[in-house]
């Protein structure tokens, strides 16, 4: 993309701007063409998760599974502190602050594995020593469609706690600067984008519905 | 501090929003009111903390 557009700027304002203004104009060009393709997949993300919300309504209609409410609250808790974490250190990246930049990235991939963990040990039940679950994903529809829902959320917040760290070790080899900080910008919005997906999620895995109790369990 | 003022305020309204519904739920099931709370708070993710209006910013700066 810069290869391709600085020519064409520089012909076209030729003795317009010293070539010293080019550079910047072609990053400023790619960052809006980056924008445009992160929203661009999150408008296709939005279908997928749409597709699993649809599938809860369709399947469970007006009920849910007797879920812990307690936990609930905890795990989306966590994913707000951790949007809260990610706003600052995008925030102090903008601002050449690295050291917050970094205790904040930090505080959010740990955040992340705390809501990561809590799913898979409350509502999941993979450590059934710590605690025992009462839905598994082939059971009944209650809980194919909360394994389902949860099950890509979890990648989706596994895979952005591996872009922060990946964002992090960039920032911590000085690869970005308060001007130039789209790796930052792009992991911040991905990790808001997970807890937007979250914001729907909860409302419909845990409070939407009167509670089925599911007998055999 | 000050650069982080309005993440912090939208935080606390997005806390206080999540105890909201919470109680909604305990007194009524309606899919609409929930889903109209689920609505705003996820506007207000994406109007602050996603920086949606960079988009058609024409400077094209962070």
């Amino acid at each position: 993309m810069a290869a391709s557009t600085t020519p064409m700027k520089a012909a076209g304002h030729a003795g317009a701007h010293d070539d010293a203004h080019a550079p910047t104009e072609t990053y400023a060009e790619r960052l809006r063409l980056n924008r445009l393709g992160m929203w661009l997949f999150f408008i296709s993300e939005a279908f997928l998760f749409g597709a699993l919300l649809a599938a809860r309504f369709y399947l469970w209609g007006d009920t849910r599974p007797d879920l812990d409410q307690v936990v609930g609250l905890i795990v989306t808790s966590v994913l707000l502190l951790s949007s809260a974490s990610m706003y600052i250190a995008d925030t102090a990246a903008e601002h050449g602050q690295w050291r917050v930049f970094s205790v904040a990235a930090w505080i959010t991939m740990i955040l992340g594995l705390v809501f990561l963990f809590g799913v898979m040990i409350f509502e999941w039940g993979l450590f059934p020593s710590i605690y025992k679950a009462h839905l598994t994903p082939w059971d009944s529809k209650y809980g194919a469609v909360v394994f389902a829902m949860t099950g890509m959320h979890a990648f989706h917040v596994i895979t952005g706690i591996a872009l922060i760290f990946i964002m992090w070790n960039l920032a911590r080899k000085r690869r970005f600067t308060p001007e130039r900080h789209w790796g930052v910008e792009a992991s911040a919005i991905y990790w808001h984008y997970v807890d937007v997906v979250w914001i729907f999620f909860y409302p419909a895995l845990y409070l939407i519905g009167s509670v089925v109790h599911l007998t055999g369990h | 501090m000050g650069h982080y003022r309005t993440g912090i305020l939208i935080v606390l309204v997005l806390a206080v929003l999540t105890v909201v519904e919470f109680y909604i739920a305990l007194v009524t099931h309606s899919v609409v009111f929930l889903m109209l709370i689920a609505a705003l708070k996820a506007g207000l993710v994406i109007w602050f903390f996603m920086h949606v209006k960079r988009l058609w910013a024409a400077e094209g700066g962070h």
